[in-house]
């Protein structure tokens, strides 16, 4: 029941020459997130809950000319058509759903009956399914946050944008009395925690937030970044991802426009 | 009227029809679903206030300032403190796993004997007046047989208070055997000792730094205060500063730097000098700073410029001879050049001819004691405790050499050499310790060489841990005297290492402890009161919060309320910053590399550590969350990958994934190919952080612990650890 | 009951098939009697198990004490909601024994003195997957506290609290009227009501239209042809419903 007449379009951008690869956002996000850990997570990736994940991309040449360059990925949070994600079309219990007020793709646990299809849909790879219930080592679960709900066996769950935050933020704001967030008073615990200030987050409406500044989102052009260094992963897909990547480096633009990590990508 | 087939389905059908006009089917389809939808057995997260508590991580010696979020009583994130001059807001993986620790159930709940044999797990739990009692009556008979240097104490804790305290105690007791943990501040500082004439730490500017040389620093992959590195790199982005990184493999840094220059493992020093020999024949040093206040200058540039030209030490490094021209005038030309060593992490010290031509460096170019240079800085400026007085037998004593041969003969200007310590103690020629206490450390794990630690830890009568998770020296311990952790308890950490200034932080209870643990400070204090005579009477507090509120004094309020201070150095004037017998830079120095550990023939492959910011290698281990974050293509189920170049495994028959058995002159281990480009061939690297023998099941048994496989390698000229490698074979499993 | 023989006549004749057809009506009415017994008056009784509250609160005397609810359930600096009171906050008045009520003297003994919170079984506790701003109804919409939580501030003693035996949850949530019938905003707090005030509110709202062309169109002409009735909703921020996005009232 938000009556504000503003609508914003939360975005994300990652500088990829900044990012170190350290893994900072993944840890930061799985604790702020409540996101479950098995004893061993490497044996099948796909099945590893990480709502941010850092892929290692390799430029494939040979000693010395090999290059690496990390790609951390959240959810997207398309917008498509209109908010017509890819996910948020498929999903057949209203489980996903698209907001023009924040831009997000919320995920939510308990109506969702595990089909899949977002899955499916989902080009990047973004959403995980609990293929088992969570079960904490024996005492940790207190230090589970309220703020996030944990999921049980059978659902999909996937980057939030760390919408609690919003949400705890906006409480804030409405008991100020304001209608409105400062740039700074929600951002997601990946930028927070982020050493290299790789990350930047903002409304990609707002024209005085950093993000808008440095991408500058073409509204005639299917918000495709006007920045030069700006670019989106699959943008030929035309989901009209609200992440956008920074990099001055050719060989990674071009994996970045394939999603195609060269051969180490399969590892990862 | 009897019930016959027809008035029963009657009443079935009527019976159906009035409940579907009741709520019943619809009650229990929305009851059911609610209840299917909220399992009783998912957790569900207690809400309350919402508080943080300003502290500082002491995970690592990097000093990051932290806001703990906590719900009521439950800590429940740990955030990286805004606006902190080390860290500003950011946050390494370990730092954010703090919650995983706190509430692990592999911390030790209390006090804890040993009943069984070594390391096989059984334990008694015992009071903490019966710990006490027991650790001070051994301590007491070591005295009383008059060898109270029988006692070691291995310290991993910072430069802070409790250090301080533990100092005190080991001079009042009277046994020289403290040992730190040695990393590459250990080798820089005795670069700087001998040239600079002044025991001192090294800071570096590099935020203000215009061209920086990396002779294998994990520059975002560990070195210093990571967090702030890993800042400094970004802000040399935004301002166009080149990062010339100089080692044989692809790490994130290299990946990350402006330009990675390959070299042949073990040879940095020579190119060190290979650049002075461009900046001194091309006459692009800095002279007012060579002219005015240094020594030796003539000497070293002649020996300099015959031995280290680009074409003789192209041939040694394997770089290209135009482009250490090339290197070497950009560095000179920069103005505000730096350059850093200290391989990876920075974990050991390397060879200290390494550290003292990378100093000459820059020196050479005038980066000492300047913006965008290196800084000498005092140690712990707080602690001014009155002198203690110690009896006949600490002074008797404190006069015996120590284990580690370190303040004596050969190795007179080095403070501490923990590998020389366990090998002596291992090998028993010399006159074995009888008691180690082992605070903030795991030397079991982190040392490399652990079955020579392992050796000298059973030469022990007595080996007491006081670690807060049972880590692999404490599973071996015979007592356990677990600490608080660092979200239990306060402690400050006096210099954030490598920074340019003075930052002291302080850690604070954010929550009561969790177990029945107890400060090691407080223990400290409580063993010297049970040895009693001059001994107890060397500590005048009541408890370890008195003894850190006093020594802190007019810090403490700030320090509680923001978490640090900052102490802005005075620098120190010309005239006194070089206290050497000239009274000026000393330049010295050469070309001494260490041979690593092996035969060459037996052992054809070459095999390097590697550092990564999602593998903990320290004392603090690995928590589920940064394991998690662990590539595939670095471990899989139980196995660890090990990075080769196609060309090296091909050879030996390998191939991506397969199954090898990695052998060095200190041990074998069963790991998993990966094909690298990034790597120089004939190497073979690992990372560490795994191999774990202790925690949980998810921890232990994955991998292999790298210091097994590798072992220290003496350096002569300090005596400390100079291993960057070991000789290796590879064949298929 | 009626039987045919072999050339297909009627034996039994119309008065077997009336005293049977009245028989098998008696028993359509006897088990529609009895289901609706069951349904209407022996289920609620067995879904519910009643649990006593630790002991008696009256929320009136304490009103009539502090003045207000908010002295008691306060807004938190950072705009979250305190909610129950902890023992920490009755302890400002109540360290000792003030009444002289038996209520009163267990709650001093009982967790005062041992520092037990008190284990309150709280009529409104929503599922985990419920995210309430009480701010955002109370000071930005300015909704009272009875449009939800009822007269509780004026009763003097707790009612019993009926716990669910499936789900867990209160009754009050459902509702006293097992058929979901309400006559108060109070009387149930379920999804459902949540959304019928929000969607009387969503359309009240001049909603700044989306940019784009097609979505113009998809939202002036397709959604109210495929859903005439849903032509009010039409307007909210979700993209599925057209009403408010589910992360509004979701974590």
């Amino acid at each position: 029941m938000e009556m504000n007449a503003k609508q914003h379009k939360y975005g994300m951008v990652i500088d990829l020459d900044k990012c170190t690869g350290c893994g900072a956002c993944m840890v930061a996000c799985m604790a702020e997130n409540n996101v479950p850990f098995k004893k061993d997570e490497s044996d099948n990736k796909r099945d590893s809950i990480t709502w941010m994940r850092v892929f290692k991309v390799s430029n494939d040449k040979p000693y010395p000319e090999a290059d690496i360059c990390y790609l951390p990925r959240p959810c997207m949070h398309c917008e498509g058509h209109d908010g017509h994600s890819p996910c948020v079309s498929v999903c057949p219990a209203t489980a996903t759903d698209y907001s023009q007020e924040t831009g997000v793709v919320s995920q939510i646990y308990t109506r969702c009956f595990g089909c899949r299809y977002c899955m499916a849909a989902c080009p990047y790879h973004a959403r995980y399914f609990n293929w088992w219930d969570p079960v904490w080592p024996e005492g940790m679960e207190k230090y589970l946050s309220p703020n996030v709900s944990p999921r049980m066996r059978g659902v999909v769950e996937k980057c939030s944008f760390c919408f609690h935050r919003y949400q705890l933020a906006m409480e804030k704001a409405h008991y100020e009395g304001r209608a409105e967030l400062e740039e700074q008073e929600y951002q997601p615990a990946c930028v927070q925690a982020c050493p290299a200030g790789a990350i930047v987050f903002g409304d990609l409406n707002n024209p005085e937030h950093r993000v808008t500044r440095i991408v500058e989102p073409d509204p005639h052009h299917h918000f495709t970044g006007h920045s030069k260094k700006a670019l989106r992963l699959l943008e030929q897909l035309g989901t009209n991802p609200k992440v956008y990547y920074l990099t001055e480096r050719q060989w990674v633009r071009k994996a970045l426009d394939q999603y195609n990590f060269g051969s180490q990508a399969a590892a990862h | 009227m009897k019930l016959d087939r027809r008035s029963f389905l009657s009443f079935v059908i009527g019976g159906a029809a009035g409940t579907a006009v009741t709520p019943l089917p619809w009650k229990l389809m929305d009851d059911v679903s609610i209840w299917s939808q909220m399992w009783p057995w998912t957790p569900v997260p207690a809400d309350g206030a919402y508080t943080y508590v300003q502290s500082t991580c002491t995970l690592c010696p990097g000093g990051c300032g932290i806001a703990v979020r906590k719900v009521d009583k439950r800590v429940v994130k740990i955030e990286g403190m805004a606006g902190h001059p080390v860290n500003d807001g950011g946050i390494c993986p370990l730092g954010l796993s703090g919650p995983q620790m706190l509430y692990s159930p592999t911390r030790v709940a209390g006090p804890l004997k040993r009943i069984g044999k070594r390391g096989e797990g059984k334990w008694a739990k015992i009071s903490w007046d019966e710990a006490v009692a027991e650790v001070a009556a051994k301590l007491s008979d070591l005295r009383e047989s008059g060898h109270p240097e029988q006692l070691a104490v291995f310290n991993g804790a910072g430069r802070g208070t409790f250090s301080a305290l533990v100092d005190r105690f080991m001079t009042v007791y009277g046994s020289p055997n403290l040992v730190r943990p040695a990393t590459f501040e250990d080798a820089y500082e005795m670069a700087v000792y001998r040239m600079h004439g002044q025991q001192a730490m090294v800071g570096f500017d590099l935020e203000n730094a215009n061209f920086v040389i990396s002779f294998g620093s994990g520059v975002i992959d560990g070195w210093g205060s990571p967090v702030r590195m890993i800042r400094a790199k970004s802000l040399w982005k935004d301002r166009k500063v080149p990062l010339v990184q100089v080692e044989p493999r692809l790490s994130n840094t290299a990946a990350k730097a402006d330009r990675w220059l390959p070299i042949r493992p073990g040879t940095e020093a020579a190119l060190a000098l290979g650049l002075a020999n461009v900046i001194l024949s091309e006459g692009l040093f800095d002279r007012n700073f060579v002219d005015y206040y240094t020594n030796g200058f003539e000497a070293w540039r002649k020996m300099v410029l015959d031995g280290f030209t680009p074409e003789k030490v192209a041939g040694i490094t394997g770089v290209d001879k135009d482009f250490i021209v090339v290197l070497a005038r950009d560095f000179a030309k920069a103005g505000a050049g730096v350059a850093i060593c200290g391989r990876g992490r920075g974990a050991t010290p390397g060879g200290l001819d390494e550290a003292m031509a990378v100093h000459s460096l820059n020196a050479l170019v005038g980066a000492i004691n300047r913006k965008g240079g290196v800084w000498t800085l005092p140690g712990n400026e707080e602690v001014n405790w009155p002198e203690v007085e110690t009896d006949e037998t600490a002074a008797n004593g404190m006069q015996r050499p120590r284990l580690d041969g370190a303040g004596s003969g050969t190795f007179a200007d080095a403070r501490s050499l923990p590998n020389r310590f366990f090998a002596a103690q291992a090998d028993g020629k010399a006159d074995p310790v009888k008691a180690l206490l082992v605070m903030e450390g795991n030397p079991l794990y982190t040392q490399p060489g652990t079955e020579t630690v392992k050796k000298a830890l059973d030469r022990l009568d007595l080996l007491v841990s006081f670690s807060s998770l049972m880590d692999e020296t404490a599973a071996y311990a015979d007592l356990i005297l677990p600490n608080h952790l660092y979200l239990e308890r306060y402690e400050d950490v006096a210099v954030a290492t490598g920074m340019a200034t003075t930052v002291i932080g302080l850690a604070q209870p954010v929550v009561p402890p969790q177990c029945n643990t107890r400060h090691a400070g407080d223990v400290v204090l409580a063993l010297a009161s049970a040895i009693g005579g001059p001994v107890a009477d060397a500590f005048g507090w009541d408890g370890f919060q008195a003894c850190l509120e006093e020594t802190l004094a007019d810090d403490w309020d700030a320090l509680t309320e923001k978490g640090y201070v900052v102490h802005v150095a005075q620098p120190s004037h010309w005239s006194e910053a070089f206290p050497t017998a000239s009274g000026r830079f000393e330049f010295a120095g050469g070309y001494q590399p260490v041979p690593i550990e092996g035969d060459k023939g037996a052992f054809p492959l070459v095999l390097v550590p590697y550092d990564s910011l999602r593998l903990a290698t320290g004392p603090a281990a690995n928590t589920p969350f940064m394991t998690k974050t662990v590539g595939d293509e670095v471990l899989k189920g139980k196995d660890v990958f090990v990075e080769v170049n196609p060309q090296t495994a091909g050879s030996a028959g390998l191939g991506e994934g397969q199954a090898a058995v990695l052998s060095t002159p200190r041990g074998q281990a069963r790991v998993r190919i990966h094909l690298s480009e990034g790597i120089m061939p004939g190497l073979v690297a690992m990372p560490g952080g795994l191999g774990h023998t202790a925690y949980d099941d998810y921890l232990a048994g994955k991998g292999v612990n790298v210091n097994a496989l590798i072992g220290p390698v003496e350096d002569p000229a300090s005596g400390l650890d100079a291993a960057w490698g070991i000789q290796a074979k590879l064949a298929k499993a | 009951m009626s039987t045919k023989d072999d050339h297909g006549h009627a034996v039994s004749g119309d008065t077997a098939d009336k005293k049977g057809g009245a028989t098998i009506l008696l028993f359509f009415i006897l088990g529609f009697a009895a289901s609706l017994a069951i349904g209407w008056g022996v289920f609620p009784k067995l879904l519910y198990s009643t649990k006593p509250q630790p002991f008696n609160f009256d929320h009136a005397l304490h009103n009539r004490e502090v003045g207000d609810c908010e002295s008691c359930h306060f807004f938190r600096e950072d705009g979250t909601f305190s909610g129950v009171p902890t023992l920490a906050q009755c302890t400002d008045c109540h360290a000792d024994v003030m009444g002289e009520t038996e209520d009163e003297a267990i709650f001093v003994n009982e967790y005062v003195a041992k520092e037990r919170e008190v284990p309150w079984y709280v009529y409104s506790r929503q599922p985990d997957c419920v995210f309430f701003s009480h701010a955002a109804h109370v000071v930005k919409a300015k909704m009272t506290c009875e449009s939800c939580h009822g007269d509780i501030g004026t009763s003097t003693s707790l009612k019993p609290y009926q716990e669910n035996r499936i789900t867990g949850y209160s009754r009050d949530i459902w509702g006293y009227s097992i058929a979901g019938f309400k006559t108060h905003t109070y009387d149930r707090m379920k999804m459902d009501d949540c959304a019928e005030c929000h969607e009387k509110a969503v359309g009240s709202v001049d909603r700044a239209p989306a940019p784009g062309v097609v979505s113009r169109h998809f939202r002036q002409e397709v959604v109210p042809a495929i859903y005439p009735l849903d032509r009010q909703a039409a307007t909210g921020s979700s993209v599925q419903t057209r009403r408010d996005a589910c992360f509004v009232c979701h974590k």
